[in-house]
């Protein structure tokens, strides 16, 4: 009897393995089929150029699956973000589904604290998830010769790139390859938590000469605690720039080259320095010893003691949300008293990628399609990843009203302001990072390790480091 | 005629039989592979790795290649990793003496006849079960910040607590208190050899007029010297590798105060992605952590007293 049951299991075990098998073949042929018909579509669309604007007119409609063998296949997604954005996007992996019902997205989703360590080590190994959502950055940093990435390009069927300037793609487009296609574009501008402001009787403020002016009143009326904005050192380092860059009116680095000397940037860090001699920002040891994880979770932003911030726009809701009751939080204005220039750069937010080892590229085109161009995922995701760069994402979000005000607001005003490149190896991790030459420099001088001269030296050969490699 | 495991006789053709007999002769091997597998492959294969990568530039996205002793030499050449070195020595010369020092005075006391002793040896013990998540940072924050727990209750008395996570001078020690309260694991193999220790010579002590703390230092610590020695080691070793504290509470600041040398050789494989240096840092660690386990074992003969010694 136990050897009937042996032989049994065996034989049934046999049959599964058959099948599994069975599976991944079928799978792997549906993949070249698909290539096959998207070469064919090719071929079509150069004959036959009414067809392409057809093509045009449907660019908020679902994807053409014709090319699908309807396998069942099963890809994996990533991102990082907070709980309305992991909501919304689930809400919308759900919705895909329903609509592409042979695909099954597996969500991998986490906050941003350990993310880029994990997907760097996934990307090294090749076992990063099939779609992405990544930093621009890690175009050049994980991909500069393109290998972590597919090429987009070949997926233009699918993904409706006509959706999205050829600007904003050139953006995403290394090694001739188009790399990510860019969910948003982001730059840094002032927030006020009007509320204090109030309360210490005075405007927020509009330039340089109101911002040290409220510095003092804060002191004065509020006490010691209160600071119109609260600046990090990756904050400092950024306004940094924009102060730079409106003073001398050259980008921050140029064909992989420092525009800048030892000398200017030392005019730069005594502009920072200012901001904390005058009460205007608190020092980074203050900040430090309030214990808190980052600014949107330190009391001292929640409660209004802190009455501002220099944040980008596409993260400014998650500071207006963690804001006690009651207290009003608005746009700022860009101090025009800076400099003779319009300094400052915009950038992408983000970026969808798929990786360049999926077994399923057109797939993982299709929910790209889906999360940026198609109503029913952007009605659904709405602005959770800043204002859709994507033409008929944002015609949706702006004809059904589905977009946040106060992000909106931010958005316009540091487009129709930014003026200067942002080099992606500002953001390299040797420079970025909490151990990097930014906070080196930044919270070297707060503490008083550094003198100006020595912080700008700092700043000077760790950036021409991270340049040269 | 062969039998199974079970006992059954079964009937074997002479091939079956030998393969039995094989199965049988190896059968302690087979229960070891799955160890000896993972042991292969999650620690010998990356520790060799390692030390090969050690001499190499290796970037995790730019190749690699060979630059001989170079990280070496970068190593002793650049102050920040200098520094981390010399924090974890201070950190482990904080930590691993009060640690050792504080789980043995539990463990004494909870050696004694107290009510309610089972709940206080739990009660010790559940800290060590915490490990170094964020549940603990947040803890641990909400007790050393500016406006925390600690410098509030400072305050009812009058003092005016320093900043512990912003000032360079305290953030070790925030850190180095963080280890220190989990010293369960410690004291429960503490409390096992102060169990050990034959009651017969207290008496006999305590009629000789030897109080409590004589008896301590003249009975107790002798007789539980392997145990005190084997916290040391093992201690030690834990202090030199420390990574949860330092990543959670503090992220190596402030300015570089409380970077490890572990927390360091992460930020250099996982955030510069320069995994050559990195795996120098750590070969460079693994020797000195070598040193200093030698020079433990070499000083046994002064201190440890082993009970088979004696009857030699």
């Amino acid at each position: 009897m136990k050897r009937i049951a042996t032989l049994l299991l065996a034989l049934i075990m046999v049959l599964s393995l058959a099948a599994c098998g069975k599976d991944n073949t079928d799978a792997e042929t549906g993949g070249v089929t698909k290539k096959e018909d998207t070469a064919k579509t090719d071929d079509t669309k150069k004959e036959d150029t009414k067809k392409e604007d057809t093509k045009k007119e449907d660019a908020s409609k679902p994807a053409d699956d014709t090319a699908d063998t309807k396998e069942p296949v099963t890809i994996k997604f990533s991102w990082w973000g907070g709980d309305s954005r992991h909501e919304a996007t689930l809400a919308a992996i759900e919705k895909f589904q329903e609509t592409y019902d042979w695909i099954t997205v597996e969500p991998q989703y986490g906050a941003w604290s350990g993310w880029e360590e994990s997907m760097a080590t996934a990307f090294a190994t090749k076992t990063a998830p099939d779609v992405n959502q990544i930093n621009w950055n890690w175009i050049t940093s994980f991909s500069s010769d393109g290998s972590a990435f597919k090429d987009l390009n070949e997926y233009s069927d699918t993904i409706k790139l006509e959706n999205f300037s050829k600007s904003s793609l050139d953006l995403c487009t290394l090694a001739g390859e188009l790399q990510a296609i860019p969910v948003s574009m982001t730059g840094r501008i002032f927030y006020w938590n009007k509320t204090t402001f109030d309360k210490a009787g005075i405007a927020t403020p509009t330039n340089l000469a109101e911002l040290y002016a409220a510095g003092e009143t804060f002191k004065n009326v509020l006490g010691d605690d209160y600071y119109p904005i609260s600046l990090g050192e990756y904050d400092r380092m950024i306004l940094m720039v924009y102060y730079l860059e409106s003073v001398y009116g050259k980008a921050w680095v140029v064909d992989n080259e420092l525009q800048y000397t030892a000398e200017e940037i030392q005019k730069g860090l005594e502009f920072i320095q200012s901001l904390e001699d005058a009460h205007v920002t608190p020092s980074i040891q203050t900040i430090t010893g309030d214990g808190a994880e980052s600014l949107d979770k330190n009391p001292k932003w929640m409660e209004g003691k802190y009455a501002g911030i220099f944040e980008w726009d596409s993260s400014a809701s998650k500071f207006q949300k963690a804001l006690a009751e009651g207290q009003e939080f608005i746009v700022g204005e860009y101090m025009k008293d800076m400099g003779d220039y319009q300094g400052g750069y915009a950038k992408v937010s983000l970026a969808f990628a798929i990786s360049e080892t999926t077994p399923y590229p057109e797939e993982c085109a299709l929910l790209i399609n889906f999360l940026l161009n198609e109503d029913a995922g952007v009605e659904i995701m709405k602005s959770e990843r800043g204002i859709p760069l994507s033409k008929n994402g944002l015609e949706v979000c702006l004809n059904k009203g589905l977009l946040d005000t106060t992000v909106a607001e931010a958005n316009v005003k540091v487009l129709s302001w930014v003026s200067f490149p942002l080099d992606p190896k500002f953001e390299a991790a040797e420079l970025k990072n909490s151990d990097g030459i930014y906070f080196d420099a930044m919270s070297g001088l707060s503490y008083g390790d550094y003198s100006l001269a020595d912080a700008a030296q700092v700043l000077v050969d760790g950036i021409k480091a991270a340049l040269a490699k | 005629m062969a039998k199974n495991v079970s006992g059954i006789s079964i009937e074997a053709s002479p091939g079956k039989s030998k393969i039995k007999k094989n199965l049988r002769r190896n059968i302690g091997f087979i229960y070891v592979l799955p160890w000896l597998i993972g042991f292969l492959v999650f620690r010998l294969y990356p520790f060799i790795s390692s030390f090969f990568y050690s001499f190499t530039d290796f970037q995790l996205f730019d190749g690699i290649k060979e630059v001989g002793l170079m990280n070496y030499k970068e190593i002793f050449a650049s102050p920040k990793i200098m520094k981390a070195f010399n924090v974890t020595f201070k950190y482990a010369f904080i930590t691993v003496p009060l640690k050792l020092a504080i789980s043995l005075f539990i463990a004494y006391i909870l050696n004694f006849k107290l009510k309610g002793v089972k709940l206080f040896r739990t009660a010790y013990y559940i800290p060590s079960i915490l490990g170094g998540s964020v549940a603990i940072a947040v803890l641990w924050k909400a007790v050393f910040r500016d406006d925390g727990l600690l410098n509030t209750a400072l305050a009812f008395f009058g003092v005016e607590g320093p900043q512990w996570l912003s000032d360079p001078s305290y953030a070790l020690f925030v850190i180095s208190l963080l280890r220190v309260w989990q010293f369960g694991s410690a004291m429960v193999i503490f409390l096992a050899a102060l169990k050990a220790v034959p009651n017969d010579l207290y008496e006999a002590a305590a009629i000789d007029g030897a109080g409590r703390g004589r008896q301590f230092l003249s009975i107790t610590i002798p007789i539980i010297t392997p145990v005190v020695f084997y916290n040391l080691v093992t201690q030690l070793c834990q202090a030199f590798q420390e990574f949860n504290g330092p990543y959670i509470i503090t992220q190596g600041g402030p300015r570089n105060s409380t970077t490890l040398i572990s927390l360091l050789i992460y930020n250099n494989a996982f955030k510069s992605y320069e995994m050559g240096m990195a795996s120098a840092m750590a070969w460079l660690m693994f020797i000195i952590l070598t040193v200093f386990t030698v020079i433990a074992f070499l000083s046994q003969k002064y201190w440890v007293h082993y009970s088979d010694e004696e009857a030699k």
